[in-house]
């Protein structure tokens, strides 16, 4: 209980858990907080990152898309193919974001359309992007030739800070912006309150949901291309788990898996937190097939930190 | 006969409502007892206690001699007490074999299940009540009656002594209810208790014996149903106080023009429905629960598909496919199920009042938060909303509050609102507020908003609207103005099952 209200009560909590997660693991490893490492988890940070904005604002919406991870990866690999077809890499940057919108299409029509629920349509989804890339690349890496696509990805400020990271700090500032301060986010906050009452109330929340699931894959898109600039290679094992590491940041930052509540700013130190602790499993030598296994873990104490507070939420409705 | 149900001295409350008032009666075997009452008399309540989904306050349930305890539907279930509800509670995709053997599945001498033995059984009983029921079709298959015909060959194969049907015919044709009925007629014939809850007066006299009438939670009376008669029934159900509440309301006298009319309205659950509505007019929906009057006005504001009809908004043909189409117009709903459908609870009374004007308090591409906390604090004001402050979260709100909140958003001065649906508004409020919700009412009225005000609660119906329509079974079987309406005649209209044709235009 006492967990879960501090993890509840205030991103400041959850920044604090963060700061003394880093400095255990400073104390069990001196290298931790080296240039090279803090660079290493910056960068590692921005990949789910960016998922993880999309993620935001689907779960506040009472949405969710399990195929984010795998729309970037197939994101990364569609504008590998561009650029080695001759394509100048900004025109593939903008043509693989259309392929990403395109992604997100498909899911709103199964789940706005069709009726299907989130979970199911984006799972098979995730299936089928997965399997596309698979043949596409015949389970191959493609690399890269074409070094001014690299840049995206190699730049850093003051030799720690790279662009990859404050491309997901700025877009993460822009949703901030748009969930708290406009109508539509508004409307995602209430639709994923409460689906019926929005709806009565003029909003359409199959229209939210579509511009929802869009965005999702224009920001999944962006990420894969982010991530395959760093490489200089697009690799079809890519971002396997974003869609997963992309819920847990959210969910641990406080957005709920149940809709409605939550924000950006937990999404981020949820995903300091995430990754701190999975740079910091490496520092300290931890297994690498173990971590898979934290990972898992850490997911599932968030769902569970989750509902709990959702059923007190409701057992408190029902006494009154 | 020595075997008996008896209730002894049952109470049950809710929080600010006593469901049941030292209710004790006695239910034979061989007879069928039918339960009779308004809507929140009380019946559900006591069937709840004897399915042991709720539990008594106070007093006991004695089954042949000895006292029933159950916690769980299981205990009533092994106590012998089967309760049929409307909603059906089989297994679809399984078997009607499975279904009724569901729990006591017979086993062979491996241990899996005696296939062979469970046809043999279940054609046995198929057999004895005569059902044309294939007892390998999957239950989900069968028609609805049917499916209730499986769900008492259940309750028979457990050897219930006690089997209480809840509303059994509301969803079936007349041919189906003469085969219900001649199952009823096979259990009693086997010396079961059988308790009975239905509306519909007609049946009652058709298939009990023993009538008990609830009034607001009390046993008003019981009658042997040989013994009685309709008008009878009905002066035992009603014939509350209404008091001085209805009769100090301040009322608008004056009507402008035709806002809005309707129709020949049909969409799901709704038969060819035709009203109109004036200028400063309240009109009021009576009827039971399930009558088809929310089912109007879901169709009428867009929420739900209408299939066919008119809707003529001050003159002009208007169809909405939408609720967002239908605030445009002018409507306003305040739905049935406040928590589910009207508020979005966890958030704060300032984010469910601008849902519908986001898109007017906005400057550039943002939300303007200034106007939206003005707009939120002059509906605090104006309903005189009890709140520390606009960010209070709405489920923290005391019911009347909550119902002040919604009536705020619809009728701020951002809004166009000529239209306001209100459905149920005074559910789960207590008597001091609710009179003021009525009050409120009256005033929307003299502000010239058109008031469509539906309610299971007759007095409150009578009391506040100028034309009551009544419905049953998705028609509207009568219009009434306040000064002709009685309770009587009302409940007559909503109960009886002789469709009276409309009294032409009754304005």
């Amino acid at each position: 209980m006492f967990i879960k209200k501090l993890l509840r009560s205030s991103n400041a909590a959850l920044l604090f858990i963060t700061i003394a997660v880093t400095l255990l693991f400073y104390i069990f490893n001196n290298n931790y907080l080296n240039f090279d490492n803090v660079r290493n988890i910056l960068n590692s940070m921005s990949f789910v990152g960016v998922l993880s904005v999309g993620m935001t604002l689907l779960l506040i919406g009472g949405e969710v898309d399990l195929a984010a991870g795998a729309e970037a990866c197939f994101s990364g690999v569609v504008v590998a193919l561009l650029i080695n077809a001759g394509v100048p890499w900004g025109l593939a940057f903008f043509l693989t974001v259309l392929f990403g919108a395109l992604c997100g299409l498909i899911n709103a029509f199964f789940i706005n359309k069709l009726g299907f629920m989130s979970f199911i349509a984006t799972l098979g989804m995730m299936s089928v992007y997965q399997g596309l890339v698979t043949v596409i690349t015949q389970s191959k890496n493609i690399q890269i030739p074409e070094q001014g696509f690299w840049v995206i990805g190699s730049i850093s400020l003051w030799n720690v800070v790279p662009l990859a990271f404050i491309i997901m700090l700025v877009l993460m500032i822009a949703y901030s912006v748009v969930l708290s301060n406009t109508n539509f986010g508004r409307s995602v906050y209430m639709c994923g309150g409460n689906r019926h009452a929005a709806r009565l109330c003029g909003i359409n929340p199959k229209k939210i949901s579509t511009i929802l699931y869009v965005n999702n894959g224009v920001l999944a898109a962006i990420a894969g291309v982010v991530l395959t600039s760093r490489m200089h290679t697009a690799s079809p094992a890519a971002g396997s788990s974003g869609a997963i590491d992309a819920i847990t940041a959210a969910v641990l930052g406080g957005v709920s898996f149940l809709g409605g509540a939550g924000g950006m700013s937990g999404c981020f130190i949820g995903i300091l937190l995430l990754n701190v602790f999975n740079a910091g499993l490496t520092a300290v030598g931890f297994p690498s097939y173990w971590q898979i296994v934290a990972r898992g873990g850490l997911l599932v104490l968030a769902l569970c930190l989750d509902f709990i507070g959702a059923r007190s939420r409701r057992l408190a409705l029902e006494r009154e | 006969m020595e075997y008996f149900l008896e209730f002894k001295g049952i109470r049950k409350s809710f929080p600010g409502v006593q469901a049941l008032r030292d209710i004790s009666f006695r239910a034979e075997g061989g007879r069928v007892l039918a339960l009779l009452g308004e809507n929140g008399a009380g019946k559900s309540t006591l069937l709840k206690i004897l399915a042991g989904d709720l539990s008594a306050d106070e007093g006991e349930v004695v089954l042949g001699g000895a006292p029933l305890s159950f916690s769980s539907p299981y205990d009533a279930i092994k106590a012998g007490v089967s309760v049929i509800y409307q909603e059906r509670q089989l297994i679809p995709a399984m078997s009607v074999m499975e279904n009724i053997f569901a729990g006591a599945l017979p086993r062979n001498s491996f241990g899996f299940i005696d296939k062979p033995r469970l046809k043999k059984d279940t054609q046995a009983i198929i057999e004895k009540f005569g059902l044309p029921i294939d007892p390998a079709a999957p239950a989900g298959r069968l028609s609805v009656a049917y499916q209730q015909m499986v769900e008492i060959m259940k309750a028979y194969r457990r050897g219930s002594s006690v089997i209480a049907f809840d509303e059994p015919t509301a969803s079936l044709a007349e041919a189906e209810i003469s085969i219900l009925f001649k199952l009823i007629a096979e259990l009693k014939r086997e010396g079961k208790i059988v308790v009975y809850v239905s509306h519909r007066l007609a049946e009652i006299f058709q298939i009990t014996d023993d009538i008990v009438v609830f009034k607001d939670g009390a046993l008003v009376k019981t009658f042997v149903t040989d013994e009685t008669s309709e008008p009878e029934l009905i002066r035992a159900m009603i014939g509350r106080d209404i008091g001085d509440t209805y009769a100090n309301l301040s009322r608008n006298t004056e009507y402008g023009e035709t806002l809005l009319e309707v129709r020949n309205l049909v969409a799901k659950q709704v038969k060819n429905v035709s009203f109109s509505l004036r200028k400063g007019e309240i009109i009021g929906f009576a009827g039971l629960v399930g009558a088809g009057r929310t089912e109007v006005v879901r169709a009428l504001f867009g929420a739900d598909p209408m299939i066919s009809g008119e809707i003529l908004l001050e003159g002009k043909r208007v169809e909405f496919k939408s609720p967002a189409e239908a605030i445009t117009a002018g409507l306003a709903l305040c739905p049935e199920d406040r928590k589910e459908q009207g508020l979005v609870l966890y958030h704060s009374i300032r984010d469910n009042v601008s849902i519908p004007v986001l898109s007017k308090i906005r400057r550039f591409f943002f939300l303007d938060r200034k106007a939206e906390s003005a707009l939120a604090g002059g509906i605090v004001d104006k309903y005189s909303i009890k709140t520390p402050g606009i960010d209070k979260i709405v489920v923290e709100l005391s019911g009347g509050n909550q119902q002040k909140v919604i009536l705020g958003r619809w009728t701020s001065d951002q809004m166009t609102t000529k239209i306001l649906i209100l459905d149920e508004p005074t559910k789960g409020i207590d008597v001091g507020t609710k009179a003021e919700v009525y009050q409120m009412m009256c005033d929307l009225a003299k502000q010239g908003f058109g008031v469509i005000f539906i309610s299971s609660e007759l007095p409150e119906v009578i009391g506040v609207s100028d034309t009551i329509y009544v419905m049953r079974g998705g028609r509207v079987t009568g219009c009434v103005h306040r000064g002709d309406a009685t309770e009587e005649s009302i409940l007559s209209l909503a109960m009886s099952d002789t469709v009276k044709t409309e009294r032409g235009d009754a304005k």
